[in-house]
């Protein structure tokens, strides 16, 4: 449904990566033409939690957006089951834990104006680790602080620790293929080369034949 | 907002960027913005190419990469890459856009990672008394690991890439090696017809 509905000429596809530390003040930001998608993809492990928040930028301090500058926000899984739906909102948030693994897709979609125009979208996307709510976590004073930004640190070597894995995993998975490969184009070059002599032996016997038959030979 | 500031100011968080990919179209620029706090922090990242469909034709010969200072100048350029890693001192304070070109008509997916690192200098120190040298040191430490952080990202996205060219290869031996069969096939038997067709007596009559 939202590629019948948004066919334009400029679809662009944005993927997301998984971020490793917290405390986004401001998060990534985009601009959106009016009648333009721009979708956002990012990679989630099975039942991680996963956080985003979405707001249009005001493009002048104080005054309020127009009625118009508005967008529609999906959330849809690898499988195609929606996690989120927001129409015309001016900013709003998601969170969910992941039933499946694989590339979400979060997709801004925002009515066409007749002067077109861009908005700005600030969008943030945190998943996994990166996900947790420090602010609920800290505490006053100074020393619960360094053990904050500590626990911090612990979680990222903890998160680099299992990408370390992850990577490993898909090293191998890259390193079989291309072993298969190798082995298929051995297999397919002697079929091939079998190929060709039996078409050429048949070719042979073939002719012969028939000159004998019109009692040329 | 104004939790977020207080929470800066005091653990002094670094600014870190979601990690995006684009796909760019024709002659298209795609820019993300990246808002940079303090005069004179790192801003690094990386960013690779994954091509869509790379089934018949060469790979694709890779996007420019432009960044601009928020007063409009150029900070840096990458020239037709497909896969590269950045790193500069921010020059000032404010917004600053990551751009990505694409001067040829297939539309590409960009993978990216932008990470804005601070740490805390004697400036900073003096100026506010709850700071703690070791906090300068612990922020040295979070900015290793997030160069740690930003190099696996850039792996996964390489090794993303690698699969697609090793899919598409398997994919295209396969067909290219049948296809082969097949045209040898009928090539020898289209020599078959001819031969037999210049012996036959219906086409002038003894030509050979």
């Amino acid at each position: 449904m939202w590629r019948s509905i948004n066919i334009v000429t400029l679809i662009v596809t944005l993927i997301l990566r998984l971020l490793a530390s917290s405390q986004l003040v401001n998060g990534m930001r985009f601009d959106l033409e009016t009648g333009a998608t721009k979708c956002i993809t990012e990679d989630i492990k099975i039942n991680a939690m996963t956080v985003g928040k979405y707001s249009v930028v005001k493009p002048v301090e104080g005054f309020p957006l127009s009625e118009d500058d508005r967008i529609t926000v999906r959330v849809t899984s690898p499988h195609g089951n929606n996690y989120h739906y927001a129409d015309h909102k001016e900013s709003g948030n998601f969170a969910f834990t992941a039933g499946e693994a694989g590339d979400y897709m979060a997709c801004f979609w925002t009515p066409k104006q007749s002067p077109e125009k861009s908005l700005s979208i600030d969008f943030e996307w945190k998943s996994g680790l990166a996900a947790k709510d420090w602010s609920k976590v800290a505490k006053k004073g100074q020393v619960e602080m360094m053990e904050l930004e500590l626990k911090k640190l612990y979680d990222s070597v903890t998160m680099v620790h299992e990408e370390m894995f992850n990577l490993r995993a898909r090293e191998e998975m890259t390193q079989h293929l291309m072993r298969s490969t190798n082995a298929k184009m051995a297999t397919f070059s002697f079929f091939s080369l079998v190929i060709c002599l039996s078409v050429a032996a048949l070719q042979l016997w073939h002719l012969k034949a028939f000159f004998q038959r019109k009692k040329l030979i | 907002m104004k939790a977020y500031a207080i929470l800066l100011l005091l653990l002094f968080s670094t600014l870190t960027v979601d990690v995006t990919a684009l796909s760019v179209t024709v002659n298209d620029v795609e820019c993300v913005y990246e808002y940079v706090l303090y005069e004179g922090d790192t801003v690094s990242g990386n960013f690779v190419v994954v091509d869509h469909d790379i089934f018949w034709s060469s790979d694709h010969p890779g996007i420019d990469f432009i960044v601009s200072s928020p007063g409009g100048n150029v900070v840096q350029t990458m020239k037709g890459t497909s896969g590269e890693k950045f790193e500069f001192k921010a020059p000032r304070s404010g917004m600053y856009q990551f751009c990505f070109h694409n001067p040829y008509s297939t539309p590409e997916t960009v993978s990216f990672y932008i990470h804005v690192g601070h740490i805390p200098n004697e400036h900073d120190l003096a100026k506010d008394e709850h700071l703690d040298p070791v906090n300068v040191k612990i922020a040295e430490l979070r900015e290793a690991l997030e160069s740690v952080t930003a190099e696996q990202k850039f792996l996964k996205a390489r090794d993303a890439r690698h699969r697609h060219t090793n899919e598409s290869t398997h994919k295209r031996v396969i067909f290219y090696t049948i296809a082969e069969y097949v045209l040898l096939a009928v090539a020898s038997g289209l020599q078959v017809v001819y031969i037999r067709r210049l012996f036959s007596k219906s086409v002038a009559y003894n030509r050979v």
